[in-house]
């Protein structure tokens, strides 16, 4: 079926898709930490982060503002972080990655379960932070909460650069992150950094989910499974090694989903992800550092 | 010389004691539990398969359900349309799976670690998917239901199944397929790891950049690594196919790849003989989760926790507790004083 | 060919039959119990439905806790196949084999069911009352005599739909969103059937998939082919986040929302999130009272519910899936006393489909279950409501969903 073209809705579905990366970029940039510091991709990024939405939705139900829950829940969330890190990686810190990777996935059905058990499976919903409100410019609806997702976002990473750029505690983080021999004898707590990486990731998943939950207008223990995916893909696009990177990814990812499930009729809406992870293959193939990461050398 | 003789005398009463178990299971257990025995049998031929792959080449799949998606549709749909007799549908939907995992090898030679982990892992994601857009071939949503469809090719429809003038139930003669597949799948294994290709899987996986210049073809290795664990994916897919008597895009999410990579590191990487270990894992505590209390939540709850203990306790798996186990008598037998 | 199949099966039921040693009287029946069994998720993504069996096993306590039935306490078995219908296969097997169960019932999931289907009607052990939707379930009872469905199936409330539009708003320019599986499909077929000849009036359809984490680009072009009047075939989340997509596009139809997403709690989520107007005039029909719906806080059915499912423990009172289960169990209670005290698997399924229930506590008033020998579907009534100032109010009379 030929379109006659319709530049209003290509638009449209740039933005929705600038909307949605919008809301998977925390959680890409979660990812991107954890894998810096300990190597592996953390499977139950998103179901913590589905953890510290509910427990934000229970602070609001207690009577807490939405910002004054906002900021509590990033930082239990740090500190949830960091207790995962040191319960159960710290053990098997110098164990093979598959067997770190393996218990990321316990992990995940573990806080999956239960997040079931304390709170019941039913739809519950997070307040709005922004307005609602559509604002339509040239044909094109959005609203102050799509803006504000981005820019909450792009805050939060920001931040997260000037930490690890000008603080003394980041640049450590960094060089345990690259170096560990070399920055154990320097007297860094190599250790230490690992689980300051698992806490930042985990507070940067809060913030994912807290964004998530208003974006669907709902939420339920299934709120950030398809986000991870996303998260990953938008990740590994931009560049793993790099949080902007990571940033950019996913929103590039967002858009390019939404285009070809409008513009390409087979792939319609039930191929649109299969095709998507098929480009971002493709980019790989040509770019295998993503789009902005640096390659990585080989040690022999 | 007397120590090698008892090496190979212990080595011969082990492979005799595992055929006598084999032969006899009729004996030791119910015919309905034979049934989950054979359930087992699939994941512990997809394990090896996938042990091959990783544990031995050291190349990441969170793929390999989708593999035995194909396995297991390849037998469905000729079954149901071309009216093949099941069992004899097996190699084809091992050679069908393998060529899936030579192609999603192909890719590999330019990706590594985290890349090819998200690639594997985009396939078996869109797996269920791609299953449903096809639903000609596939039977889309509801799948394809051989009992319903083809009940003539389905072996032991009428409850007993008989073999060369030897009768059985079903049940058990499931159990004989899939293990006796299972056993030959593993010597084959077991043969490659200790030949010249084991050797060349573990030097693609210590170093990639030692094995090339030491004039290793790692493209071809790579993409042999891919399409030998393919076909055993395939296979354990088709016996799962015939098991079932059904196939549904529902049973093979991303779920499925997570139970056999996780088998297969429970079971010990590099190590075949911990991979019964980790079939019976993958195959028992789901059930065994549920038992502790059926509360929303904590099945799951029980079920993660349970994979992060093992893990912690036993970092290289079963396999590799095995092999401390056995390190006094192995370093008895086979180290000089 | 059909025949041929279904002799075969006869045939194979029979041999099967043979080999599974049976004892005397019909299989989980004593003087003093009877055993059924049935598989639901209980653990992955969709086990929120498992209230479906919660509520039904906590109404059973209540009925053993009042003697039972014929003096014959019911044991309820649920067993966990996480929605796959391998599993289901697996299970069913054990509840039949292993458990030796008298019926396998209130069994979940269209595929899950259907999966078992021709293994249950082959060894004549009786499907009763599957929780699905799907028409083939009560349709199809000459090939599958032993099988028995229970809820409004899709396809019919689809029509429902479709005659009202054709009805009311003949002009109307229709947008369909619509999970990609057979319940949505169902639901999209059925309004296709109920619109006849104004079928054209869907202007566009878009699916989207349970994996999706949105559905707003969906949204987005339904509203850019100009329709103003939306189907809504989504389950309760993604419902939701399609009100609020339209909402943050300026967009407003008028929406027709599916029963399973209507319940009283999800559209004040809906309603929340974007603004009274948005959901006001929504339309869904209705067969079971809801207990989050305040018009229901005095109704002496809504009040045993709540109180069946805090003595018995049954789980969360506010949902909805729950109510179902005890309407589910009230019916298969019925049937059991009607079915008498020589209690085997033909009397049972005779009674299941010779069924008059009028007094369902848990079902609108007015509501009767009926099946009758060419009737296979015990629920084929429902209401239509119109969603008014925050509220579901039920209009027109109740009408046959066939």
């Amino acid at each position: 079926m030929l379109l006659s073209f319709d530049w209003t809705q290509l638009a449209q579905q740039v933005v929705i898709g600038l909307a949605s990366g919008g809301v998977w970029a925390t959680l890409a940039v979660a990812l991107v930490l954890i894998y810096r510091s300990t190597g592996v991709v953390n499977f139950a990024q998103g179901e913590m982060a589905m953890f510290s939405t509910f427990i934000a939705w229970s602070l609001v139900h207690h009577g807490l503002s939405y910002w004054g829950a906002f900021f509590l829940t990033i930082a239990i969330s740090f500190v949830g972080g960091v207790a995962v890190e040191r319960a159960v990686i710290r053990p098997i810190e110098r164990a093979p990655v598959l067997t770190v990777v393996i218990v990321t996935l316990g992990l995940f059905f573990l806080v999956n379960g239960a997040a079931r058990w304390i709170w019941t499976p039913e739809t519950r919903s997070l307040p709005n932070a922004f307005s609602t409100r559509p604002i339509t410019v040239a044909g094109v609806a959005f609203s102050i909460q799509d803006l504000g997702t981005i820019a909450v976002s792009l805050a939060a990473v920001t931040l997260l650069w000037l930490f690890f750029r000008f603080t003394k505690l980041g640049l450590a983080s960094r060089a345990a992150a690259s170096n560990p021999v070399a920055s154990r004898l320097v007297g860094v707590r190599v250790s230490w950094m690992l689980a300051l990486g698992w806490g930042l990731a985990a507070a940067m998943g809060a913030i994912s989910g807290m964004l998530t939950a208003p974006a669907l207008a709902s939420f339920d223990q299934n709120l950030m499974q398809p986000v991870l995916l996303y998260a990953f893909a938008g990740a590994v696009l931009g560049g793993i090694d790099s949080a902007f990177g990571a940033v950019a990814g996913t929103l590039l990812l967002g858009v390019l989903i939404n285009l070809l499930g409008t513009y390409v009729d087979w792939v319609g809406t039930e191929l649109r992800l299969p095709a998507a992870l098929a480009v971002i293959l493709a980019v790989l193939l040509v770019r295998p550092a993503g789009l902005f990461g640096r390659a990585a050398e080989r040690r022999v | 010389m007397r120590r090698r003789a008892l090496g190979i005398s212990l080595w011969l009463l082990a492979v005799a004691a595992v055929l006598v178990v084999y032969a006899l299971e009729p004996r030791l257990v119910s015919d309905f539990h034979s049934r989950d025995l054979a359930h087992a049998g699939v994941f512990f031929i997809a394990i090896v398969g996938l042990n091959l792959l990783t544990g031995y080449t050291g190349q990441i799949s969170l793929g390999h359900g989708a593999l035995m998606a194909i396995g297991g549709y390849t037998s469905a749909a000729l079954v149901v349309h071309e009216h093949w007799r099941d069992v004899w549908t097996i190699p084809l939907a091992g050679i069908a799976a393998g060529i899936v995992g030579f192609l999603i090898g192909l890719p590999a030679l330019r990706l590594s670690g985290l890349y090819l982990a998200l690639a594997t892992f985009a396939f078996a994601v869109a797996m269920p998917s791609l299953l449903k857009k096809f639903s000609g071939l596939t039977g889309g949503g509801q799948g394809l239901r051989l009992l319903e469809e083809a009940p003539l090719q389905v072996t032991g429809l009428s409850g007993t199944v008989t073999v060369f003038g030897h009768t059985t139930t079903q049940n058990h003669f499931l159990y004989y397929l899939t293990w006796g597949i299972g056993l030959l799948g593993f010597l084959a294994a077991w043969l490659i790891v200790r030949g010249r290709l084991g050797r060349t899987f573990r030097a693609v996986r210590d170093s990639e950049v030692a094995a090339a210049s030491a004039g290793v073809d790692l493209a071809r290795t790579k993409t042999l690594a891919f399409a030998l664990s393919g076909v055993y994916a395939g296979v354990a897919g088709s016996l799962l196919a015939i098991q079932d008597e059904i196939v549904n895009p529902l049973s093979f999410t991303f779920l499925l790849s997570i139970l056999i990579l996780v088998g297969t590191v429970v079971g010990g990487l590099g190590s075949l003989p911990g991979m019964v270990l980790g079939a019976f894992f993958v195959q028992y505590l789901p059930d065994l989760s549920t038992r502790v209390s059926s509360a929303q939540g904590v099945p799951d709850f029980v079920y993660g926790a349970a994979i992060i203990l093992v893990m912690i306790l036993l970092p290289t798996g079963a396999g590799g507790l095995l092999r401390r186990l056995a390190r006094p008598l192995t370093t008895r037998l086979y180290l000089r004083p | 060919m059909t025949r041929h199949i279904y002799l075969i099966l006869c045939a194979a039921g029979a041999l099967i039959l043979a080999t599974v040693a049976s004892g005397a009287g019909a299989p989980g029946v004593t003087s003093s119990e009877v055993v059924i069994g049935g598989t639901t998720p209980l653990s992955g993504p969709a086990s929120a439905y498992q209230s479906v069996a919660k509520g039904a096993a906590a109404y059973f306590r209540y009925v053993n806790a009042h003697g039972g039935v014929s003096k014959r306490k019911i044991k309820y078995i649920y067993k966990n196949d996480a929605y796959d219908p391998s599993k289901t296969v697996e299970l069913t097997r054990e509840l039949v084999q292993q458990d030796k169960v008298f019926a396998i019932f209130n069994s979940l999931g269209t595929e899950h069911n259907l999966a078992t289907r021709s293994y249950l009607n082959a060894l004549k052990v009786p499907q009763l009352f599957v929780a699905s939707g799907a028409t083939t379930f009560g349709k199809d009872y000459k090939k599958y005599p032993w099988t028995i469905a229970y809820q409004p199936n899709y396809r019919a409330e689809g029509t429902i739909y479709g005659r009202y539009v054709a009805k009311t708003t003949p002009k109307a320019r229709i947008g369909v969103l619509y999970q990609n599986d057979d319940y949505g499909k169902d639901l999209l077929a059925g309004l296709r059937n109920g619109l006849g000849k104004k079928v054209k009036r869907i202007v566009a359809k878009q699916n989207y998939d349970i994996t999706d984490s949105d559905v707003r680009s969906q949204i987005a072009k339904l509203k850019a082919a100009k329709a103003n009047t939306l189907m809504l075939f989504a389950t309760p989340t993604f419902a939701i986040a399609a009100y609020y997509a339209a909402s943050t596009l300026g967009w407003r139809p008028k929406v027709y929302v599916n029963a399973v997403s209507s319940a009283a709690n999800v559209m004040g989520i809906a309603t929340a999130a974007t603004s009274r107007k948005q959901t006001e005039g929504s339309i869904s029909i209705v067969f079971l009272k809801d207990p989050t719906d305040a018009h229901w806080k005095k109704d002496p059915g809504v009040k045993l519910y709540r109180t069946i499912m805090k003595r018995y423990k049954g789980g969360n009172p506010n949902d909805v899936y729950a109510v179902y289960g005890m309407s589910v169990a009230h019916t298969f209670v019925a049937a059991l006393k009607k079915a008498g005290k020589n209690l085997t698997r033909p009397r049972i399924m005779r009674a299941a489909t010779r069924l008059t229930i009028k007094n369902d506590p848990f079902l609108l008033p007015g509501i009767t279950v009926r099946t009758t020998a060419s009737d296979h579907f015990p629920l084929d009534q429902a209401k239509l409501e119109r969603y008014h100032n925050g509220h579901w109010v039920s209009f027109g009379g109740l009408f046959r969903v066939r």
